[in-house]
């Protein structure tokens, strides 16, 4: 069961990926329009604001899919040493801490949206865009990143408890394959 | 204080926590333990205003620009052409691997990437044409480190978005050490090859007509850079805008020079995206302990240890390199240097050291970190792609290299100017 809800929990970030990927090619083209713009004379503005903007929502969202292409660094110094049960605690210690982490980012994300809602606050840009449009993705950016990390460490603890160690490391281990084949 | 915190700092890395999770653990430490006021409210605000920054767009920017011209097989071209022009040196194929390397630097800014990509296309040749497999893996490893030093580089964007220092200025300072670096590398491939030629493989010349048409090969490079480093000192776009130029213009030579497919468009959309999280999860990790340490009034303990050291500053800068050589052992590139920059930069600053050239010491001693074991990232890269051999031939290939690099380190230090010289003259706001 485990194995098959890291499968799909792969495949989604997949596609979240893939979308946030896609948000930053086209905020590239936006500002590269903007620049020959310039250069006309003319110019819409604010593509600095946007571009901030985007580099929140595509960290945010990019953040779960790094975790589970194993992308996130780690130092491999003691547990490279250890045996394959070593390893996987040191996995799985690395996992929690990251969990636990991460809900307090997201948790503490929210009052930074609330405000923005109840002040209905707007940015100091000529843009005027209201906060709580761009702050709403960023932090369910976040939120999805902490539920991400909370599914992967369930399943990461069930196939270590099942003995399936070498599963558990391809899910939560210190390198992701592309790394070692590239 | 200073102690708790870098013990906190190995102990947690060593136990393989991921690096952007312990500088949030250690910011939660400073908080508790060392603050007056609760600073995990700021938190929030802090997540959301480090990552809302229209220059740390720059990062996937020219990540996605190296991944599509790695994938589009331009990489491949490139080293080919090299080879037609430099392999009549001493020691062959092994200059065209410094020479490549150095050219996708300067278009894109990470090491890893570099590296990978030259030990892919020059491995199957080695054997071929009977190099010493030390050299020519040793020499891919260290020419890869260069992408982080020669513009644009990500590395010194995240230092000069940590340090409020001039990204423009620090791309240019970091031009002349950069091809510096590339030329004593290959140097140093020559002498080596003189003395030992058999270690140097076959030395290859080629007729003229077949050097000159393999030039075309290198305009797409050779522009990009042109068209990147250019509109930003014009003034037409600053950095970030500058790499969605150069996003375009390597989409625009993939399809003209190589192959474009949407599965490799949308693998290098993945791997940027993959790459980019990375990155800022231990940029707002950083910032967060930046915040707490600043609070925490780290400063002026830093400047009351000093003291009471009673060190010069060059002894200042001398026992900083040694911690950089040390830590660069067990600890890489952008993990060394964020978790780093908070402590060591004020101090060295305070000294009245130029944090533009400090930059560009601390980008050597970074790369160094890059090519010594045991912890030695762009080693693991070139064995990975060896598939054959042991790791320990890269490791001792990577020595010479390492040398040149501390010879840098000393260059640096004793003339500034080699760093300082070009953003004095051109500026660059």
């Amino acid at each position: 069961m485990s194995d098959t809800l890291l499968h799909r929990l792969r495949r989604l970030n997949h596609g979240v990926a893939l979308a946030t990927g896609i948000l930053l090619m086209a905020c590239a083209a936006l500002v590269l329009l903007d620049i020959v713009l310039r250069q006309l004379g003319s110019s819409f503005g604010g593509t600095d604001e946007i571009s901030g903007y985007v580099m929140a929502i595509a960290t945010s969202w990019g953040m779960a899919f790094t975790l589970l292409e194993l992308g996130h660094v780690r130092i491999d110094i003691l547990r490279g040493r250890a045996g394959r049960l070593g390893r996987a605690l040191f996995d799985l210690f690395a996992m929690l801490t990251l969990t636990g982490t991460v809900t307090l980012i997201a948790y503490k994300c929210w009052p930074v949206v609330e405000r923005s809602l109840a002040n209905t606050s707007r940015a100091n840009t000529p843009l005027e865009t209201p906060l709580a449009w761009v702050q709403i993705p960023w932090f369910a950016g976040w939120i999805w990143f902490a539920v991400m990390a909370w599914l992967t460490f369930i399943a990461a603890a069930r196939l270590i408890l099942q003995g399936r160690l070498a599963e558990a490391e391809g899910a939560i281990g210190c390198f992701g394959e592309e790394e070692q084949a590239s | 204080m200073i102690l708790a915190l870098s013990i906190g700092l190995l102990g947690l890395l060593a136990l393989s926590i991921p690096v952007g999770i312990v500088l949030f653990l250690l910011g939660f430490g400073m908080d508790t333990f060392f603050s007056a006021f609760p600073l995990i409210r700021g938190l929030g605000n802090l997540v959301w205003s480090t990552s809302n920054n229209a220059t740390l767009i720059a990062i996937p920017f020219f990540v996605l620009l190296g991944e599509i011209l790695v994938r589009s097989g331009i990489a491949t071209r490139t080293y080919a052409a090299l080879d037609r022009w430099v392999s009549w040196l001493p020691g062959g194929l092994v200059h065209a691997n410094v020479a490549t390397a150095t050219m996708f630097s300067a278009t894109s800014g990470s090491s890893v990437a570099t590296a990978a990509t030259v030990a892919t296309v020059a491995m199957p040749q080695a054997e071929k044409l009977g190099y010493d497999p030390r050299l020519f893996s040793g020499a891919i490893a260290a020419g890869g480190t260069l992408g982080i030093m020669i513009p644009p580089s990500i590395n010194l964007i995240v230092y000069g978005f940590l340090t409020q220092t001039s990204i423009p200025q620090l791309f240019l300072a970091g031009l002349v050490p950069g091809i510096a670096l590339a030329l004593g590398f290959m140097a140093i491939t020559a002498v080596i090859c003189l003395i030992r030629p058999e270690l140097g493989g076959t030395r290859r010349t080629f007729p003229l007509a077949e050097m000159l048409r393999a030039l075309i090969q290198l305009v797409p490079i050779i522009l990009l850079f042109t068209i990147i480093i250019g509109t930003i000192y014009n003034g037409w776009a600053t950095p970030t805008e500058a790499a969605a130029v150069g996003v375009m213009g390597a989409i625009v030579i993939a399809a003209l020079f190589g192959g474009v497919s949407i599965r490799m468009f949308a693998e290098s959309l993945l791997g940027t995206v993959k790459i980019t999280s990375m990155i800022m999860l231990v940029v707002i990790g950083a910032s967060f302990l930046n915040f707490t340490l600043a609070s925490a009034g780290l400063g002026r303990e830093l400047q009351a240890l000093l003291d009471g050291l009673g060190l010069t500053p060059t002894g200042l800068i001398l026992v900083v390199v040694l911690i950089y050589i040390v830590l660069g052992f067990f600890i890489e590139t952008l993990s060394l240097m964020v978790v780093t920059i908070p402590i060591i930069v004020p101090l060295v600053v305070a000294q009245g050291f130029d944090p533009i050239w400090f930059g560009i010491l601390m980008i050597v001693l970074i790369e160094m970190a890059l090519i010594t074991p045991p912890v030695g990232l762009n080693l693991y890269v070139v064995q990975g792609a060896r598939k054959s051999g042991k790791m320990s031939e890269v490791m001792v290939g990577a020595i010479p290299y390492v040398i040149a690099m501390l010879l840098m380190v000393g260059l640096l230090i004793l003339f500034p100017g080699i760093a300082l010289y070009l953003p004095s003259v051109l500026g660059g706001g």
